[in-house]
């Protein structure tokens, strides 16, 4: 089934000493024409069509969070706090020399992404939480913790409306071979372990509290049908956001770049260029 | 070498069809499921049955840390071996007091264990092993909230402190990455100079490394089937402790087996067999398996090692529905009549150099009066084969609390 998803990926890594040269970010990049910034969610960066895309007409810089490189597990235990994070990747960002680029953040790296613009007012130009976490609702839970809890089996359910579509299922295929699945299905573990320093037992670092000082113009964007971070935070997000406005998918779950690309693309798209 | 008694405090009443419905952690709804009366009532055997053991012939006792468990409602142990302590301390029953919780990788208090350990080693004139394991997933990462990723580095930063605060003759300042304490100066410090450190574990690598270099107990909990797993742990941690330049001594070693004897093997089957099974399906076997390792809990070497072989977790996944032949067959109860038991377990102890039985001699629904008949049956038959074993080796025992006997 997965042959029926084509991915070119990413065409090369930029690895930036950061942290007073004690982590290695590594930095996916692909494209050419003007920066756009991708930070990927809690179980590390999926290079998907999405990427590929934009990767058409922009150069997509998607950076790895520290511990979800493949090969370096450990980093993670260089970043003690969410605000030491943050701290990185406006560095990582600074030594890539990109100026006030686009910026694309899913679900945590949304969170991660509106903390950026928050702390540091100048370092996107625009940005576009696609179902991003960071809020809580006593009375609309989000579901991250369950998630973590649950059968690996149930995780496509917490992520697509329709886990059976072709990108799903290659996005939960593990390799063939023996020994580079037993390293990939750790990695993808591990990966979830790293992020879960800051989300865990909820994405709550804050946010609400700087989330005012985010000045830059946000399309924020949400799958209709997002079970993991219910569609009702979207007005938490706009209503907190000065300069921005909400577009929902509908037919779509977490991640509406890949249940709804089109549309999603076409809105995201048209939002960079006004 | 030392025999220890140990239960954990299930409340002894659900329904047979307990484990089809709810889990043993974390959800289950309390006021649907308990009565206030059995509960009192639970609370109080525990407390009779441990002293019947200390009466009996045991050199210790032990107790375990769990919350928001229905197999074993003991969200802090030190309160049971408070009584415990002073109860066969009035009596002058010097047995050792093993605390094998309380679980370091979960506290945001450790300054307060340091306190309360010194306080059950004072009231038992120096009877208490220290344990400290880094807990079970649910409970650190799932009851308490703690990151999984930090847990073994909040465990080692919190055992350090804690033996730190037991040995320092100065006030200290602690700057440490989760504590920060600018005056430590624990009152009172234990009766012992140093008490014997326990760690509970069930076999990770990691774990053992951490074990081995700090020179402290390795108690290994049987659940899983040491008829599946003991070989492999057991042998792993000898074979660490040589690289690591440690002796082969047995009292590095501890060992938890459930163990329940009757007159003969039918009647110990009849009698004990259908609470064994509901013990485990509600208990152990009613946890579920991804809240035994949430992602970061384990290190990403040994999830490596883990998705390549699961051998290490024995029969837990089917524990939920297990028959009780499998659990008889696999060790994870050793019952029968007293020959059939004690050859058992003496094989295990030579086999694997145990210093510490620590004998489970309660599981689950099991009712008052047959626990008190195991514990009679235990002290009666078993303990006298047991007790000589390793004497003839000399080794000292540095992990046995200097008051006990």
């Amino acid at each position: 089934m997965s042959a029926q998803v084509v991915i070119k990926g990413p065409e090369r890594t930029e690895v930036v000493k950061a942290w007073n040269d004690q982590i290695d970010v590594q930095v996916k990049v692909a494209g050419s024409g003007p920066a756009l910034v991708y930070l990927h969610p809690a179980a590390g960066l999926y290079w998907d069509q999405f990427l590929d895309k934009l990767a058409e007409t922009h150069t997509v810089y998607a950076p790895e969070m520290p511990g979800t490189s493949f090969g370096d597990p450990y980093a993670i235990h260089k970043v003690d706090t969410f605000l030491d994070l943050v701290l990185i990747y406006e560095e990582v960002l600074r030594k890539l020399g990109l100026k006030r680029p686009v910026a694309i953040g899913q679900s945590f790296g949304g969170m991660l992404m509106c903390d950026l613009a928050a702390h540091f007012p100048d370092i996107f130009s625009k940005i576009i939480p696609l179902d991003p976490a960071g809020l809580w609702r006593d009375d609309v839970p989000v579901l991250t913790n369950q998630l973590y809890l649950d059968k690996p089996e149930n995780l496509p359910g917490y992520l697509f409306l329709d886990p059976s579509i072709p990108a799903a299922q290659a996005m939960f295929t593990p390799p063939a071979d023996p020994e580079m699945r037993v390293k990939h299905i750790a990695h993808a573990v591990w990966s979830l372990g790293c992020v879960a320093k800051f989300i865990w037992p909820f994405p709550d670092q804050g946010l609400a509290k700087r989330i005012h000082r985010i000045s830059v113009p946000a399309l924020i964007i949400w799958g209709k049908q997002d079970k993991l971070i219910p569609v009702a935070y979207a007005e938490e997000f706009q209503k907190r956001i000065a300069n921005s406005r909400v577009e929902i998918i509908d037919q779509s779950g977490h991640i509406p770049q890949m249940e709804q690309l089109d549309k999603t693309l076409a809105l995201v798209k048209a939002f960079i260029a006004s | 070498m030392k025999v220890l008694a140990f239960e954990q405090l299930a409340y002894r009443h659900f329904a047979s069809d307990y484990a089809s419905k709810y889990d043993s952690v974390t959800t289950m709804p309390y006021h649907a499921l308990v009565d206030r009366k059995l509960m009192h009532q639970d609370h109080m055997h525990f407390l009779d049955e441990m002293m019947h053991a200390a009466r009996s012939g045991f050199d210790g006792v032990a107790t375990t840390e769990h919350e928001q468990a229905s197999y074993d409602i003991l969200p802090n142990p030190n309160l049971q071996m408070s009584a415990l302590a002073y109860a066969t301390q009035s009596e002058g029953l010097n047995v050792g007091l093993a605390c094998v919780g309380r679980s370091l990788a979960k506290t945001r208090e450790p300054l307060r264990i340091a306190a309360e350990y010194a306080v059950l080693d004072q009231i038992s004139a120096g009877r208490l092993v220290a344990g400290f394991p880094i807990g079970l997933s649910y409970d650190v990462n799932r009851n308490n909230g703690i990151p999984p990723i930090e847990t073994r580095a909040r465990f080692y930063e919190n055992l350090e402190l804690i033996k730190k605060a037991w040995r320092s003759e100065e006030v200290f300042a602690w700057n440490g990455k989760y504590n920060k304490y600018a005056e430590v100066n624990v009152w009172p410090r234990p009766f012992q100079d140093k008490p014997p450190v326990w760690a509970p574990a069930i076999g990770n690598p990691v774990t053992l490394g951490g074990i081995i270099d700090n020179d402290d107990n390795f108690l290994y909990l049987s659940w899983f089937g040491p008829k599946l797993t003991g070989k492999r742990v057991f042998d792993r941690y000898w074979d660490m402790a040589e690289e690591r330049g440690k002796d082969r001594n047995p009292y590095r070693l501890s060992f938890v087996q459930a163990v329940f004897v009757g007159e003969t093997d039918a009647e110990a089957h009849r009698e004990y067999g259908p609470y064994i099974e509901q013990g485990y399906r509600t208990g152990l076997g009613a946890i579920p398996m991804q809240s035994m390792g949430l992602p970061g809990y384990v290190d990403i070497k040994g999830l490596e090692f883990i998705i390549r072989d699961p051998g290490d977790f024995g029969i837990v996944p089917k524990m939920r529905t297990i028959d009780y032949k499998e659990l008889v067959d696999n060790q994870c109860a050793i019952v029968g009549g007293p020959e059939t038991v004690a050859q058992q377990l003496i094989e295990i102890v030579k086999n694997f150099r145990i210093g510490h039985l620590v004998i489970m001699v309660h599981i689950g629904p099991m009712p008052h009066e047959l626990v008190m008949k195991n514990i009679d049956m235990l002290s009666k038959h078993i303990l006298p084969k047991l007790k000589g074993i390793w004497e003839d080796e000399n080794w000292e025992n540095r992990w046995w609390p200097s008051g006990a006997r």
